[in-house]
């Protein structure tokens, strides 16, 4: 019995295996296929980065018990990295959550009081409290969330509206403001429309890759997959690798380059360069579909408006401003980064600089560019979003199959939720901005709220909600689905300091005690991936549904049914000014539950139109297809305007469909006759986001980093991620099998750096900024290999709060953190 | 009781060098390979913390380029074991 329970196991293992590498194997029969088994396998994408795999999750006696790659997925064929392997077990973490906790002191609410138990009744009633009487004061400003690009599409909908529209507050910005704000400033300037235009298509028809500032193999393992497919099987496919230290990525790579921090910006502008001189510019593209911009300098670091570099930066409150030029004047401007600057600049060899160039001026050469957190945490950010279009745009390799710019996404919806449906402090839905007064009127129009409902100034982004806390001007601040006070730039300075002052209250929904819980007033437990039906949005446009597949544990409810509830505590009356009631007097005395979501939109469908033999907590409790109906409510900003989605039911069926649908068909090549619906017949490539349809070639140059090593301060200091962990490790930390592989967090660093300081490997040592300190042991081999003068530390780990070390700059345009450039000093503990 | 499948690629010209040192692994098993280099890959692990160290030492075989998780069951189940 036990042997056959084994080898029924095994045999299952096998099969799947061999099938999605295509390896048959005669005699195997699937004990799946057999039907004996009793496990319901349903497919869900994975719950961590934003490749947005699909895993089959078997779940059997209410309990999930194993996953598979689903072998009918586009994006991962079957295959799966180590993290999704373990998705079966982050549910079940011995600290699971499992219900509201408020610090208390003799029964009341007390700032330095212990954890207590309480009800959810009790907690939205305090939590109501506390912002009525902040918005009393100081006005909607006071109050603010901090919310998520791994919220599901209707959580990131259904928050964003309740303070756009019901708060009255764009105090709402997304932890992807951390990880892709750049990317999205960069879409808007060139293209003036968001997310990518091509999709993963392109890692089979790319004749060369390059990566700047992508780990992909272990970030994006199942996309590293296919590129090294592709390489391997295609022996003139050519890959080239950059960034500040060697890692696994540059095994594979034809063409390895180490670069000094922050230069890739010279390197960008000589290959701009290098295609000019050597004529290689396509003047048909560039002429009918492009323009040229100046964009301005010495923007500043985004610091506070204090600081002496703010200071004396000249256009630091004109970041993002440009003017049009011509091609000649474009030209002279990159002329100066000639082959020797760059190799000076960047530290790169110029056969290696020479190389890469090549690959982009080559026109018979198809070639993808990847970047993830080494572009986009810069304090260039936009800027080197900005260049890289440059290269794809001169030489018009872009918008077609195996050519063009691709951003990769950390963060499972980062595109589908935080950016789409406008969770970002100065966005709405579709790509849409508050600052601009007729998409406040269509926004306000759709949702059936008086003109004039949401405010028209953007709110605080990430950094800067922090320093408003830290100043008391804000005072109430609700965390979901993040580990901010972990993941957070300079948590000494900025971060505690106001979430511990008695003035502010701070509350963490999240399935863990993080960092960010214990740093709390209040916590609110909270269901997570199969615990409640969603929607995801992947790097490449494309939208994933799943249904709920088990309950969460406890009183643990979904982000959803939080900010759906918690709109039940606050009528019109109390937060919105008479004279805007008076244009609508029929919401006088309604709450904004009633406003907000039963308005005749979001609860239209009926609990009969969901899926059979699967429970939707949700939809239950507010007795309505909620998810059904804030989906359809978001999708009519889209359709007809380039973002359309396709009838919801149609995703439970898919595996996933790339936006723009139009008529039942996805697109998988956006701006191109052909591939895209709205590009009109016989233009060929239009850059619709634009008026005229022309996108534009920014000139910009390299400038130095916010602050880089001295003479005290000696080495840079880079931060970033392992293939074990995801992000702040609040859940992969919490498999034994995964924490095991990579428990604590080591400093990488070149052995000669190390020497220099008494240090060797497996030494501990201590790391220092000049904001904070903290301790770790050295590693000088392994996977990471910086070169000397710089040391890399990840920061999953929740015992070593790596953002103690780091600067609260940003890029002055995106307000994304540089988490990948400080001065440290590292010295034997 | 935990028993994973793993695509496993690797350059080639080392797949049989690959499969030998996979082989050589306790708890790991080569059902198959490809000569472009693809192999079928079985871990079976009586303890809960193993599984992933066996994993993440695939990446540091020489000749392997990747490895890829395509099934995983777990089971507390008395039979099981």
């Amino acid at each position: 019995m036990k042997q056959t329970r084994r080898e029924f196991i095994k045999t299952n293992a096998i099969v799947a295996t061999a099938a999605a590498a295509g390896v048959a194997l005669p005699g195997l029969q699937s004990a799946e296929a057999a039907g004996s088994s009793n496990i319901r396998w349903d497919k869900a994408p994975c719950r961590f980065c934003g490749t947005g795999c699909s895993v089959l999750v078997g779940v059997k006696d209410g309990r999930v018990v194993a996953t598979q790659g689903d072998p009918d997925a586009p994006v991962n064929r079957g295959l799966n990295c180590i993290k999704g392997y373990f998705l079966s077990k982050i549910m079940y973490g011995k600290d699971r959550l499992t219900q509201p906790l408020l610090r208390k002191t003799n029964g009341k609410y007390d700032k330095e009081g212990q954890f207590e138990p309480v009800s959810w009744d009790e907690a939205f009633t305090l939590m109501a409290d506390k912002w009525k009487t902040a918005m009393q004061e100081k006005g909607p400003s006071a109050v603010g969330m901090f919310g998520s690009g791994q919220w599901t599409v209707w959580e990131g909908y259904a928050a964003a509206k309740l303070h756009k529209a019901g708060l009255r507050t764009n105090n709402i910005d997304p932890n992807a403001r951390h990880c892709m704000a750049s990317a999205v400033a960069g879409f808007m300037r060139t293209f003036g429309i968001d997310e990518p235009m091509g999709c993963y298509d392109d890692l089979e028809h790319a004749d060369a890759f390059v990566l700047w500032g992508s780990n992909m193999a272990e970030m994006h393992p199942i996309l590293w997959t296919r590129l090294t497919d592709r390489r391997l099987t295609n022996p003139h496919v050519k890959v080239a690798v950059l960034s500040t230290y060697e890692h696994r990525c540059f095994e594979l790579a034809d063409n390895g380059m180490v670069f000094t921090p922050q230069t890739d910006l010279a390197i960008l502008n000589y290959i701009a360069n290098y295609i000019i001189q050597n004529g290689k510019v396509n003047k048909d593209f560039v002429a009918n579909h492009t323009n040229f911009a100046l964009g301005n300098a010495d923007i500043g670091y985004g610091l506070r408006p204090t600081d002496p570099r703010e200071q004396k930066a000249a256009n630091a409150d004109k970041a993002g401003g440009s003017k049009p030029i011509s091609f000649e004047e474009y030209a002279k401007f990159v002329s100066e980064y000639t082959l020797d600057k760059a190799h000076e600049i960047s530290g790169v060899p110029k056969k290696n600089l020479e190389e890469l160039a090549a690959l982009y001026a080559d026109p018979n050469v198809k070639v993808v560019s990847y970047w993830t957190m080494g572009f986009n945490q810069h304090t260039r950010g936009t800027w080197a979003n900005n260049l890289v279009y440059n290269i794809h745009l001169l030489t018009g390799k872009i918008s077609e199959p195996g050519n063009g710019p691709f951003s990769l996404t950390g963060q499972p919806s980062a595109c589908g939720t935080a950016r789409e449906v406008g969770t970002f402090s100065h966005r709405l839905p579709a790509d849409m901005v508050v600052t601009n007064p007729e998409h406040r009127a269509k926004a306000e129009h759709i949702w059936k709220l008086p003109e004039g409902t949401i405010p028209d100034k953007p709110g605080f982004h990430a950094v800067l909600m922090q320093r408003k806390l830290r100043d008391r001007e804000m005072n109430c601040y609700w965390q979901m689905c993040n580990n901010n006070l972990q993941a957070g730039p300079n948590i000494n300075e900025e971060m505690l300091p106001g979430w511990r002052d008695p003035a502010n209250f701070i509350v963490v929904s999240d399935p863990y005690p993080t960092v960010s819980a214990m740093g709390a007033d209040l916590i609110l437990p909270t269901a997570m991936w199969v615990e409640k039906e969603g929607a995801y949005g992947n790097a490449e446009r494309r939208t994933q549904f799943w249904h709920q597949q088990i309950s969460p544990p406890g009183e643990s409810k979904s982000d959803l049914w939080q900010v759906m509830e918690f709109a039940k505590y606050f009528k019109t009356d109390e937060v919105w000014p008479e004279e805007l009631l008076a244009k609508m007097p029929e919401y006088k005395g309604k709450t904004l539950y009633d406003v907000l979501f039963a308005n005749g939109q979001v609860d239209k469908f009926p609990l009969s139109d969901l899926n059979k033999g699967f429970e939707n907590d949700e939809s239950h409790a507010f007795g309505y297809y909620a998810q059904k109906g804030l989906f359809e409510e978001y999708a009519s900003f889209g359709r007809g305007k380039a973002h359309d989605l396709a009838p919801f039911d149609d995703y439970h069926a898919a595996r996933g469909m790339r936006w723009p649908v139009v008529e039942g068909k996805e697109t998988l090549w956006r701006f191109r006759e052909g591939y895209d619906p709205y590009v009109p017949a016989g233009e060929g490539v239009r850059f619709y986001g634009k008026k005229d349809g022309r996108a534009v070639i920014f000139a910009l140059p390299y400038e130095p980093a916010a602050e880089s090593p001295d003479q005290e301060y000696d080495l840079w200091l880079s931060t970033g991620r392992v293939l074990e962990h995801w992000h702040s490790g609040s859940m992969t930390r919490r498999v034994p099998e995964l924490y095991r592989a990579f428990p604590d967090a080591v400093v990488f660093m070149h052995p000669d750096d190390a020497e220099a300081r008494g240090l060797r490997r497996g030494m501990t040592a201590k790391l220092a900024t000049r904001r904070g300190e903290l301790t770790a042991k050295v590693e000088t081999r392994g996977r990471n290999r910086p070169p000397k003068g710089l040391v890399f530390i990840p920061w999953f780990d929740a015992g070593r709060l790596v953002n103690k070390l780091t600067l609260d700059a940003t890029c002055p345009i995106s307000k994304e953190t540089d988490f990948k450039k400080c001065a440290v000093k590292v010295s034997k503990a | 009781m935990n028993i994973a499948g793993v695509v496993v690629r690797a350059r080639p010209s080392l797949v049989t060098q690959v499969e030998a040192l996979l082989n050589a692994m306790v708890g790991v098993e080569v059902h198959a390979h490809t000569e472009d280099g693809r192999l079928v890959v079985t871990i079976e692990e009586e303890s809960d913390r193993g599984l992933a160290d066996i994993m993440v030492g695939f990446h540091d075989l020489p000749g392997v380029l990747s490895a890829a998780m395509i099934y995983h069951e777990y089971s507390t189940d008395e039979d099981a074991a």
